[in-house]
């Protein structure tokens, strides 16, 4: 436990010796949740009961485990790695409403059903990070929704939640 | 004779008619998804593991098998015509094969890369063949200390050999270990990290992780790029080629069958380190070693016929020992225990039809590979033209509407999403996620097998010493340690690069 104790008040403080460029607090954001689940794990673990070694209890392992990635954070907020770090554009940012479009489309999804939400998402995806025309965006839209439905909910038998386009469709047709 | 008997079942397993399919339509995508930007391996074989639960085992495994060791193949035609590697195993590709295609001799090299692919592959196939009821007799015997060393060994060659950070690769492969732990213990059914959830008793679903982190996480992130796709100007002739490359590279050929085939039964090895030890065999071999880079032949054939040697042979210990040896064979096995199969030394016995199976259709699938990339490379390099955002757009839908589809629950489109974007993280920080899920499948494997080596040997460690496989493996990771330990205080004395050193003394003293 004593080396955990060790690694927390270090990987805080910025050694400015280590400090490559600037904008070593970002490279240091990672890490530094990656430290806190660890000790939280390490916590957790000691919790569960360790038991001895020739008789393991349910917290030996993860134990073991979360102090091995407690010290690996701890390295790396100490002496962040750059290597391989990407930066933040604009397109990033754009491509985070992106994300939230996708809980969007699980929320309609789960309410009025599979078409509609998908037409609607491929048609913004394309259209926002394709760059394709209005109309082949329009043309791909719907011609993927209807083969994503025809695979998945008549050829696999995939049970999607009630759809509010494809009942009315098949209750004209009844009717 | 045995085999013959074995293989002969495997060949009627694999000449099913819909198995036939299931070859050649894996292929076909490995191939496909090699040349398509964006896609690697694993993730096409992510997004397909919820189609893949409504398949029969043997079906599955056959496609996914096709997929892998087809996108060994196609990785190659971007690595040559345009010199970006389709996948990681191809990299090395791009120093001669593209100075082959700025000279004008793509056709040859595509060619040699294909035959020689063909080769590697099916060499590796008969030892396959042949070795692996052998091993699998002896794999019963292997105990679990060895089992723990060889575990060990496997995380340590894939965190320090693989791409990025080693810091960062192990500090992924102890989270992916972590996270493994989630659920009961399986001994004493206590639960762990479930925080009263009740669905997470049963643990992190792989399939979820596995999407998110590479289907969810790399569609969004090649989403980020703008770059546009790059039009193929390049006329492809005489792909078949003449009697001198044929000559130049036979040597090349035969070495990177058998250099492959070794490196892949190791633990970690796999695609990767046995395309760069060829390519570094081949220079050393040289009798003109300033060729190298300019486009010379050998420098394409044998670090291609290296790639698919080492990628079927890697199979062995996922057949046999049920340790996948890098992230796709941990895919695959993940895609296994979805089928309620677990891989390991009785499955040779228990289901001789899968593991037969899948050898029988690897000789299938080269051959069909060998068709599709000599005479019909044309076709695949026409998807070349299209464009990342489409591609992108529809593999996020499969993604959404594939894991919705494993369990029909909604939940599970969440779980991915979180994920995803973790995923995304990740890659923009600089995390590789393979050690993160290769850790998480062999995660209950290790401690399973660590808690049965503290049981025999009644808590003490000497078990991992008097154990003859895991003195051995402990005893050259030891070497190895020290030795890099040294060369790197040595450099960072040289290059005043005072940011090594700690770095360096903790994993030593870890």
């Amino acid at each position: 436990m004593s080396a955990i104790k060790l690694e927390a008040p270090q990987g805080t403080e910025a050694d400015p010796a280590a400090t490559p460029g600037r904008h070593a607090g970002r490279y240091r954001l990672v890490p530094l949740v990656l430290l806190a689940t660890g000790i939280a794990a390490v916590i957790g673990s000691w919790r569960l009961t360790l038991g001895e070694l020739n008789s393991p209890g349910p917290g030996l392992w993860p134990f073991v485990v979360s102090v091995a990635a407690t010290i690996a954070a701890g390295i790396l907020a100490i002496v962040p790695d750059t290597e391989a770090y990407e930066k933040w554009t604009r397109r990033t940012t754009m491509l985070a409403g992106g994300v939230l479009s996708l809980v969007v489309f699980i929320l309609l999804f789960e309410a009025i059903g599979f078409v509609v939400p998908s037409v609607l998402l491929l048609l913004l995806w394309l259209r926002a990070f394709g760059e394709e025309s209005w109309r082949l965006a329009l043309v791909l839209a719907v011609g993927g929704t209807a083969v994503f439905y025809v695979g998945f909910a008549v050829l696999l038998g995939v049970p999607f939640p009630d759809d509010i386009v494809v009942g009315t469709i098949t209750r004209l047709i009844g009717m | 004779m045995d085999v013959l008997n074995n293989l002969g079942l495997g060949f009627s397993v694999a000449f099913d008619p819909m198995n036939l399919l299931f070859v050649f339509v894996g292929v076909v995508i490995g191939t496909a998804i090699g040349v398509l930007p964006g896609l690697g391996p694993t993730a096409t074989i992510a997004l397909l593991l919820p189609i893949t639960y409504t398949m029969d085992a043997t079906s599955a495994v056959i496609m996914l098998a096709g997929i892998y060791y087809g996108s060994m193949y196609g990785g190659t035609i971007t690595s040559v015509l345009l010199r970006i590697p389709g996948e990681a195993a191809s990299v090395v590709t791009t120093f001669d094969g593209y100075q082959m295609t700025k000279q004008g001799r793509a056709g040859p090299a595509l060619g040699i890369s294909a035959i020689g692919s063909f080769i590697g592959g099916t060499v590796a196939i008969i030892g396959l063949t042949f070795l692996a009821p052998v091993l699998a007799k002896v794999a019963v015997a292997v105990g679990p200390a060895s089992y723990v060393a060889i575990m060990v060994l496997g995380l340590f060659l894939v965190t320090s050999l693989g791409t990025g950070s080693t810091m960062k690769s192990l500090c992924m492969a102890a989270i992916g270990l972590l996270l493994s732990t989630v659920g009961q213990d399986p001994i004493t059914g206590t639960a762990r990290f479930t925080f009263g959830i009740p669905s997470l008793l049963g643990g992190l679903d792989f399939v979820a992780i596995a999407m998110g982190l590479f289907g969810v996480g790399q569609l969004l992130h090649s989403l980020e790029r703008t770059e546009k796709a790059q039009a193929i100007t390049t006329k492809i002739r005489n792909i078949w080629p003449s009697r001198k490359d044929f000559r130049d590279s036979s040597g090349a050929i035969a070495r990177g069958s058998l250099l492959g085939f070794v490196i892949g039964v190791l633990p970690g090895g796999g695609g990767v380190i046995s395309s760069l030890a060829s390519y570094a065999l081949e220079k050393r071999r040289a009798k003109d070693p300033s060729r190298f880079g300019k486009g010379a032949i050998e420098g394409v054939a044998g670090p291609e016929t290296a790639n698919n040697a080492s990628s079927t042979s890697a199979f062995i210990p996922l057949l046999i020992l049920g340790i996948p040896s890098n992230v796709v064979l941990a895919m695959l096995y993940g895609a296994l225990l979805l089928q309620g199969i677990t891989p390991g030394p009785s499955l040779i016995e228990d289901r001789p039809d899968i593991f037969w199976g899948v050898i029988a259709s690897m000789y299938v699938g080269n051959v069909m590979l060998l068709i599709l990339n000599i005479p019909l490379i044309g076709i695949f390099i026409q998807m070349l033209r299209v464009r990342t955002g489409i591609l992108a757009t529809f593999a996020l839908m499969v993604v959404m509407v594939g894991v919705y589809s494993i369990n029909n629950n909604p939940f599970d489109m969440w779980v991915v999403l979180i994920f995803g974007v973790f995923g995304w993280i990740m890659i923009k920080t600089g995390f590789d996620a393979g050690p993160l899920v290769l850790a998480f499948i062999l995660g209950p494997i290790l401690e399973r097998s660590f808690r049965q080596s503290m049981l025999i040997s009644g808590g003490s460690f000497d078990i991992f010493i008097t154990d003859p496989i895991s003195a051995t493996i402990f005893g050259i990771l030891a070497v190895f340690l020290a030795y890099s330990f040294i060369n790197n205080r040595r450099r960072a004395r040289e290059a005043t690069a005072p940011a090594a050193v700690p770095v360096d003394t903790r994993v030593e003293a870890k």
